[in-house]
């Protein structure tokens, strides 16, 4: 009877899962169409993504949006989590807990179209501010090459920054309290309370953020379809978007799936890379 | 000299409190307005709405927007879609992983280690290489453009399953060893006193799953190119996004977007208070597994 219940999710596996994986390796080494035959073609495919050069730019544009929302999308939610426990009413810090947490709540296009609406030059918020208050005229943030990449950042961590502060806030709750005793005891400030023990307390917590961070990045796609426009898509497709392109929309599957195998080769390099820095398996 | 120090401890500890509470409050403002302000627009007039001069109040309040978005653009038709693959999707999903996880709590079911492992094993397969493949499966089973292929994806996941196997844990094995001897089928044990004991769990699920797959933008953006088959995520895509960048044959005023965009955060506003009692336990749970 038990292994009766198994079986609607043990084939679901194999069939969505496992599958896929294997049909994925397969097509990698196809030429493949959708119609007639489907010659193998060696490993024509993995040449032909890495002579493109679209391929590279996808690939710094996802190492620098993705570097940047790592490091942003860490200290910013690592701040908030440290100023939220220094709050003493309990009811400002839920409300602010519960408010701060809405944005990761919704949607991408939701969230892209919100920022799409304030960043516009003529009718959005932000402009708005910035005309009244510096008198500076309206910036075009959505078609600037030069700001494409900060906004995506910026809003990613504006979108994150209430569900990550949620890991350090249970971090910061492990913490012994005698070592905040022993500190007042010793005569340390609030400040130096925070600065010498909560922040050397919190450092697995940091590197597991850090690290779930890192796996992230090369799977940004969403948020950058949704807020991309032609004037800074140099600058901000990513290589999801890039894999997105070759497969669904110029319909080169092979080629699309041959992309994919090198964003998890990057995705496992890197995260390698980042165990190591942070030491990780030393905890 | 110590009752100085302490004084002077106070007013520095009232400035940092004061400082602090100032800062979150700012960050606060910086989610509560682009709320307000989309909900504003959105009830304002379509003339008024283009007008740079909306804040957080509507000027010339109308429900304009609401009813063209709603009829003259159809976005009740994506709705409902949304509604039919978000509900079905989730009840299938909660069902499917609950059982997963039920037989996993089993401790001396012969091949439990196989098993785990298997499930295991698609926590690991990363999403972005089979994006393509699972469209190229999708094809091959005639799912292209059905609401089905959206139930299916993600219609269990290893996450769930663990997950359920966690809450049901703490339901005492004893229990389950006494009805099975009084007679009672493991399906039984299962419906009758698992799936009662550990709504904790199967909430917590429930609004994970809701929430994602309310949100859900690629699986649709794959699997569906026909606008009838569209759902909220992908219509409000087109008609809301695309339609500002592109002057298209048609104006789509400012409040018409935003109400799109109120209509389709209105479902998860609903659930936010259930979202705060469980979700803050899951992510726990979930990011333990790591």
């Amino acid at each position: 009877m038990l292994y009766l219940m198994m079986v609607p999710v043990v084939a679901y596996f194999i069939l969505f899962a496992y599958y896929p994986l294997v049909k994925g390796l397969q097509v990698s080494f196809q030429d493949y169409r959708l119609m007639g035959n489907r010659p193998y073609i060696g490993f024509h495919n993995f040449e032909t993504v890495l002579h493109d050069p679209m391929f590279w730019r996808s690939f710094w544009n996802t190492l620098w949006i993705g570097a940047g929302i790592m490091i942003c999308g860490f200290l910013a939610p690592l701040i908030l989590a440290l100023s939220l426990n220094e709050v003493l009413q309990n009811w400002y810090k839920k409300t602010a807990q519960m408010i701060l947490y809405i944005p990761h709540l919704l949607s991408w296009v939701v969230v892209g179209g919100i920022w799409i609406f304030l960043l516009s030059p003529d009718t959005g918020l932000v402009n708005l501010l910035l005309v009244k208050l510096t008198g500076h005229s309206p910036i075009h943030f959505l078609s600037q090459e030069s700001w494409a990449r900060s906004i995506m950042i910026g809003s990613a961590v504006w979108k994150d920054m209430g569900y990550n502060c949620i890991l350090f806030l249970a971090g910061i709750v492990g913490i012994n309290p005698s070592l905040y005793e022993a500190a007042r005891m010793d005569g340390a400030t609030r400040w130096q309370q925070v600065r010498f023990v909560t922040v050397p307390q919190l450092m697995n917590t940091m590197k597991v953020v850090i690290l779930l961070n890192t796996m992230g990045i090369f799977r940004i796609f969403d948020q950058v379809f949704v807020m991309r426009n032609p004037a800074i898509a140099r600058k901000v497709d990513v290589l999801m978007m890039y894999t997105y392109q070759k497969g669904i929309m110029e319909i080169r599957i092979g080629v699309a799936a041959a992309a994919s195998f090198f964003v998890v080769l990057f995705t496992l390099l890197i995260t390698m890379a980042v165990r190591k820095l942070t030491r990780f398996d030393e905890v | 000299m110590s009752r100085e120090r302490y004084d002077r401890m106070g007013w520095k500890n009232k400035l940092f409190d004061a400082v602090n509470a100032g800062f979150l409050l700012v960050l606060m403002l910086t989610m509560i307005i682009p709320l307000l302000n989309v909900a504003a627009l959105a009830f304002s007039s379509g003339m008024a709405s283009m007008r740079p001069d909306i804040i957080l109040f509507p000027k010339q309040f109308s429900t304009e927007g609401f009813r063209i978005v709603w009829n003259s653009l159809d976005l009740w038709l994506p709705f409902r879609n949304s509604v039919v693959v978000t509900v079905t999707g989730t009840t299938l999903h909660v069902l499917l992983s609950s059982l997963a996880g039920y037989v996993l709590i089993h401790p001396h079911l012969p091949g439990k280690k196989i098993m785990v492992t298997f499930v295991l094993l698609t926590m690991m397969i990363p999403q972005d290489v089979v994006m393509i493949p699972l469209y190229v499966v999708n094809k091959e089973l005639h799912l292209i453009n059905t609401l089905n292929a959206l139930v299916l994806s993600g219609l269990v996941s290893g996450f769930s399953i663990l997950l359920m196997r966690n809450f049901f844990l703490s339901v005492p094995y004893e229990m389950a060893e006494s009805a099975q001897i009084d007679g009672a089928g493991a399906f039984r044990i299962f419906s009758t006193m698992y799936m009662r004991l550990a709504t904790a769990g199967l909430a917590t699920v429930t609004l994970f799953e809701f929430v994602s797959r309310w949100n859900n933008f690629s699986s649709a953006l794959l699997f569906i190119n026909n606008t009838a088959k569209y759902t909220l995520q992908i219509a409000l895509k087109a008609m809301i996004i695309d339609t500002s960048n592109t002057s298209g044959t048609y104006l789509v005023t400012t409040n018409v977007r935003m109400a799109g965009i109120l209509i389709t955060i209105i479902p998860l506003i609903a659930i936010y208070p259930f979202v705060q009692r469980f979700f803050m336990r899951g992510i726990l749970l979930g990011a333990n597994k790591e």
